[in-house]
């Protein structure tokens, strides 16, 4: 009997299940090549190498992100402390101890886990608002004792240099192979967040975001749900710092900062939430923006791009993703239907429609 | 302990508090009537300094104690009139995403303006200068300095203790202003209307009030003691367009450690982190983290805040 519950929601995917598959690979295949053939386009556009690596990164992030923002509807402000935290583990490692990449990503790895599990705990026992104001707390906090009470090991405001290239199995990780490596890495997290989208857990996370009561009611955890899909965004973030260091050996106290955070909240919104794609698109617009765009318009680059996270967040809430819906409808094409941004209904949602 | 250090140092944590009290206020008081995370706060207070700041250079500063606030009231209104109104029937998040936003073009703005670095805010001549605490006025020396300096009788301290007017002024203003607050929302009209909002804004639009209007006020008035923060806190803390988000997490965690939307606890909150922050500065490092550290107490002890009332906002 305890099995329906959770066959019940997968029905409708099992029923479609090769067609869906092969629509799957086609998706992950036309997707790899567009990252993949990244450093031979991105310089027609003005980029150059180490942007596209830049890109990976961020785009890693940000996949991470939206399965906790899309799917779940959490919105943490504190994920920095997840990719600066990942980006101090491995900077350590390579500084003291070995530059074997493995051992590196093993060790920022079990510090995002334990990290994570730290904040999830403390932050996850609000949901809404607080939830948005705990993780940016603490995240700050992570800064506050990187510059004081961790600086012996973290170098303080100077951050963590170090003289090694970073190793594979004794072979030097530099230029095109880290991007390969970080393209891989994107491209297998992409697939991971892709299962679960259409998984029985990932189904159980986009009801959560839309009733979390009234899965309570019926005797989900949510709790842990939310927990597990917390821990699995904070991994991507730790990834993406991870492999920020690969590809530039040295941590900044940045890393740590509320901006980082509040970057990858502003290209997941410009991008598209919840649609995965959009993020990504996201990450690579913000990239783009920071590091080309900024050498044409100067340092209003940031006000610029705070001009249009505003712009966005008022007229387009499904980001970019939206408008390429809106064009492509307009166009005379047939649309797929897709809520955006469902509130997250809470208790006192009512009560502020009434205010409206 | 002291007598005269522990009197000194209370002082710097009723100062830290003040300023930290005069923002969760302005942050709780939206917060609890209109259910929304104001993100752009700090950006309110930069935009207080600077115009405190330019105002004060280019005219009087007493002319900035009158004007700022009044333009920060306006600018509260109008942001809520033009703005937030159309966020109230969308989710949480989007709310927290546009003050976001606009923190981002406030801070970015002002930095395009005025420059990154920090612009001196020079004292008005009646506020710089010493205050003396004393209680025995044959120990003060008998120099102009002391003696012309404003001064005030204290008992159980040895001798007498000097501290920069500046800072005994902010938190007598701050008294001020939250003793105005908690006057204008228990003893009138207005206010009974508001906490009246705050518990059930559906039963008051049935008795035919028009709480719409009310809380465009309540923003304003949000903004008007951001405005008050900024133009006597702006020569302590500094004038850089980054001091917004740097004021607003503590401010943030005030808030939550005295309970979302309960005016009482933010006070409370941040006299308690005002006091440890002022008390831990010896302690090294501790200083930095002690905020956070009491959060987590808080948290884990009483997750709705010390005197967040069940049922609101969990």
């Amino acid at each position: 009997m305890s099995t329906e519950t959770v066959s019940g929601p997968v029905r409708p995917a099992a029923a479609t299940g090769t067609r869906s598959m092969g629509r799957e690979a086609l998706i992950l295949l036309v997707f790899s090549a567009i990252v993949l053939s990244m450093p031979f386009w991105l310089p027609l556009l003005g980029g150059y190498e180490g942007l596209a690596t830049k890109i990976m990164v961020w785009a890693i992030f940000a996949v991470g992100f939206d399965i906790l923002l899309g799917f779940t509807g959490l919105l943490s402000f504190g994920h920095a402390a997840f990719f600066g935290g990942a980006a101090y583990v491995t900077g350590y490692v390579f500084r003291d101890h070995t530059s074997e990449i493995i051992v590196a990503f093993i060790a920022s790895q079990l510090g995002v886990l334990v990290l994570a599990a730290a904040i999830g705990f403390l932050s996850l026992r609000r949901t809404g608002i607080y939830f948005s104001i705990l993780t940016l707390a603490f995240a700050e906090m992570m800064f506050a004792a990187a510059l004081a009470i961790f600086a012996p090991f973290t170098g303080g405001y100077d951050g963590l240099t170090m003289r090694t290239t970073p190793t594979l199995f004794g072979m030097p990780m530099q230029g095109l192979y880290v991007f390969y490596m970080g393209a891989i890495m994107l491209i297998f997290g992409f697939a991971v967040a892709r299962m679960i989208k259409n998984s029985a857990f990932g189904l159980m996370l986009r009801s959560i975001k839309e009733n979390p009561m009234r899965l309570q009611y019926t005797g989900v955890n949510v709790w842990a749900y939310k927990m597990a899909a917390f821990m699995i965004s904070a991994h991507f973030a730790g990834v993406a710092g991870f492999l920020m260091v690969v590809y530039e050996p040295y941590v900044a106290t940045k890393f740590l900062h509320w901006s980082t955070s509040g970057e990858v909240v502003i290209m997941s919104v410009i991008g598209g939430v919840g649609t995965l794609f959009g993020p990504i698109i996201g990450a690579g617009f913000l990239m783009y923006f920071e590091n080309v765009v900024q050498a044409a318009i100067g340092e209003q680059w940031k006000l610029v791009l705070g001009l249009v996270f505003v712009l966005v967040v008022i007229f387009l809430p499904g980001g970019f993703v939206q408008l390429g819906a809106m064009i492509w409808r307009a166009t005379g094409h047939k649309v797929r239907e897709r809520r955006h941004n469902v509130p997250d209904m809470e208790p006192d949602t009512q009560r502020e429609r009434n205010l409206g | 302990m002291d007598p005269n250090a522990l009197f000194l140092q209370l002082l710097t944590g009723l100062q830290l508090g003040a300023i930290y009290a005069l923002i969760a206020l302005g942050l709780t008081l939206i917060f609890g009537t209109l259910g929304f995370v104001n993100f752009a706060h700090g950006a309110l207070y930069v935009i207080a300094i600077y115009a405190a700041v330019t105002v004060a250079a280019n005219t009087n500063f007493l002319l900035a104690i009158i004007l700022v606030p009044a333009l920060l009231f306006a600018i509260g209104v109008a942001f809520e009139r033009g703005l937030i109104r159309h966020f109230y029937t969308r989710p949480h998040t989007d709310q927290i995403l546009i003050t976001f936003g606009l923190a981002i073009v406030v801070e970015e703005l002002m930095k395009w303006i005025f420059g990154a670095n920090n612009i001196p805010f020079t004292l008005p001549e009646w506020g710089s200068g010493l205050m003396v605490f004393y209680s025995d006025w044959s120990a003060v020396p008998a120099v102009p300095v002391f003696q012309e300096a404003p001064s005030l009788w204290v008992p159980f301290i040895e001798g007498f203790v000097t501290y920069q007017f500046w800072r005994v002024v902010l938190i007598a203003v701050s008294l001020v202003t939250v003793a105005g607050l908690f006057a204008l929302l228990q003893f009138t009209r207005f206010g009974l209307v508001v906490r009246a909002g705050m518990r059930d804004p559906e039963m008051l639009r049935f008795l035919g009030i028009n709480i719409a209007q009310k809380f465009a006020i309540v923003v304003g008035l949000g903004a008007a003691i951001a405005g008050i923060a900024g133009v006597f806190g702006g020569p302590i803390t500094q004038v850089t367009p980054g001091v917004g988000m740097a004021l607003l997490v503590p401010s943030f965690l005030v808030v939550v450690i005295g309970g979302m939307g309960s005016l009482s606890g933010a006070l409370i909150a941040a006299i308690l982190i005002g006091m440890a922050l002022s008390f831990s500065a010896e302690i090294a490092n501790l200083q930095q983290i002690v905020v956070y550290l009491i959060a987590v107490v808080v948290l884990l002890v009483r997750p709705r805040g010390l005197f967040g009332k069940k049922g609101v906002f969990e």
